[in-house]
């Protein structure tokens, strides 16, 4: 393969790991929960999103925003329903209920949804860009530009408005927000909503460009996992930064012959453990928001 | 007990003074957990006066403080605000009838900048338009200039005394009738303080500000306040005018060194 089919693979790769990371890591950041059910919302936006093709025949980028505006909602619920009656207890019982919701999502994707490989076919899924001996699908550029979008509304969001700033003060300190006269448990949901609705994005996003099954949510709540280690829970920024990383270690040790691409996740493990052992703060990491 | 000051320990106060009074707390007991801090404590703070609470660390000021602004609930007994019973009314609530906690150790948002800080103090008043809030960050930026040459930078960069002015101009961004200062002075030059204390003092001649001062530094508070309340290992022990308190002997012995 060409270093600069490499370079373009990695590109296109690097930003959908950034949207599937965004929304893991705007959870942690704010409200302190490894959100293990985050891959299995993800694969729920790619089911929005492939259901919206195949039987109301929208456009897969109409689809994107479908997944997100579910999503949001579904977000909300967990997080009103659920997560709000945990809020205050240790981060394991947070982790045992996010987990128990992954199980339950999981299985109920599959039982509706079966447990067939899933991809959606649209007409611009074949259209490549062709540079010399390069191949640029177009689809994935279109989708890469969308999560480097997503990254930056996202940061301006929490940067420049009201209800945005009101969010990263309940992360920085909760009770201090409290005397702002900031509704802990609405911020919460409002949080919470968004971070599903992005890894609804993030599912669309891999409805378009690969295949998708219900068990593959425990892989992607891994990669977000692996992506936040390495960026550091910071801003969207970081999010983006460790899935170009995070998109580097996976192309590479694709390209590479003994490796091969087959042995994605034990990259992923691999990467972790490693950034977990050299620098335990992430690559670019510094402390949320401080 | 000094003959010139008068027992709280009762804990209500009489009939005419609690028609009058802005805060009112009667009869309260709080802690955490299992462990009880206050018992029967008895305030309150009229409009436009300036109230010290002194004691030694660990008497129960600060939770006093945050039991009054519904960050600690209260385990029995009545606080009233405005002429509103606000004893179980959760703390970002009680906000937006302008009661303001400005609590120990700053409590400012680090990541975000000085006006950001400032902005989120404003954040109940959203129907508030936005020259409103403008005049009232000049206002700010006026009373405490060196906020406005820090408007920019984080809010955690900032040294200790600039800290507390934003903390206090962040307090006064909420318009409140009410402001509970905890430990202004703690850590702070005196010069800085004088500085705070000149900015609050304005607000209060000129606009009718209520403070409630809690501090350790007794000499500070009490030479300002119009009253004072002594609190000793969770109880209100001793109450009257500043100057009077300051002539106590049993003050003077216990948190003057004399």
């Amino acid at each position: 393969m060409p270093n600069a089919q490499i370079l373009v693979n990695w590109l296109l790769i690097g930003s959908f790991y950034a949207a599937v990371a965004l929304g893991f890591s705007l959870v942690w950041g704010i409200m302190n929960i490894v959100n293990l059910a985050h891959g299995s919302l993800l694969i729920l936006g790619a089911y929005v999103a492939y259901f919206a093709f195949t039987a109301l025949h929208l456009n897969p980028f109409i689809g994107i925003i479908l997944a997100m505006l579910a999503l949001f909602v579904v977000g909300w619920l967990i997080q009103y329903i659920a997560i709000n009656r945990v809020i205050r207890a240790p981060l394991l019982v947070t982790f045992m209920l996010t987990f128990g919701l992954d199980l339950l999502i999981t299985n109920l994707a599959q039982q509706f949804f079966t447990a067939n490989n899933r991809a959606i076919n649209s007409s611009l899924a074949g259209v490549n860009l062709t540079l010399g001996a390069i191949v640029i699908p177009v689809q994935n550029v279109l989708a890469a530009l969308i999560a480097v979008l997503l990254t930056a509304a996202l940061s301006l969001f929490l940067a420049r408005t009201r209800t945005g700033n009101a969010i990263l003060a309940v992360g920085m300190d909760r009770d201090a927000a409290r005397l702002m006269g900031i509704n802990i448990a609405r911020t919460y949901a409002l949080t919470f909503a968004l971070g599903a609705a992005l890894a609804g994005a993030a599912g669309a996003m891999l409805a378009m460009t690969l295949q998708f099954q219900p068990v593959d949510a425990g892989q992607y709540t891994l990669f977000a996992f692996v992506i936040v280690a390495l960026g550091g829970l910071g801003t969207p920024w970081g999010a983006l930064a460790g899935g170009l990383l995070f998109g580097l270690a996976t192309t590479l040790s694709g390209s590479i012959q003994a490796i091969g691409p087959g042995l994605q996740t034990t990259v992923a493990f691999a990467v972790l453990v490693l950034v977990l052992v050299l620098r335990p703060r992430g690559v670019l990491g510094k402390a949320f928001y401080s | 007990m000094n003959p010139s000051t008068t027992s709280a320990r009762e804990g209500a106060p009489s009939a005419p003074e609690q028609a009058a009074a802005l805060l009112a707390v009667a009869g309260l007991d709080t802690g955490y957990g299992d462990t009880q801090v206050l018992w029967d404590v008895g305030l309150e703070v009229r409009r436009g006066e300036v109230v010290a609470l002194v004691g030694a660390n660990g008497a129960g000021k600060s939770t006093l403080l945050a039991a009054i602004s519904g960050l600690v609930p209260a385990w029995a007994g009545a606080i009233r605000f405005a002429e509103r019973d606000i004893t179980h009314t959760g703390a970002e609530r009680i906000v937006k009838q302008g009661l303001i906690h400005v609590p120990q150790g700053r409590r400012l948002f680090p990541g975000l900048a000085v006006e950001e800080n400032l902005k989120l103090g404003a954040y109940t008043r959203r129907a508030g338009s936005p020259t409103a809030l403008a005049t009232d960050l000049e206002r700010v930026y006026t009373l405490l200039p060196k906020l406005a040459e820090r408007r920019a930078q984080a809010a955690g960069s900032l040294s200790g005394g600039e800290q507390q002015m934003c903390a206090i101009g962040r307090g006064l961004m909420a318009r409140p009738a009410l402001l509970m200062i905890d430990e202004l002075s703690l850590g702070l030059a005196p010069n800085i303080v004088d500085t705070i204390l000149a900015a609050i003092d304005e607000i209060h001649r000129h606009e009718g500000l209520a403070v409630l001062l809690v501090e350790q530094d007794v000499q500070i508070a009490l030479e300002r306040a119009d009253r004072g309340y002594v609190i000793e290992n969770g109880r209100i022990v001793s109450t009257g005018t500043g100057a009077e308190l300051l002539r106590s002997t049993t003050v003077r012995a216990a948190y003057l060194g004399e």
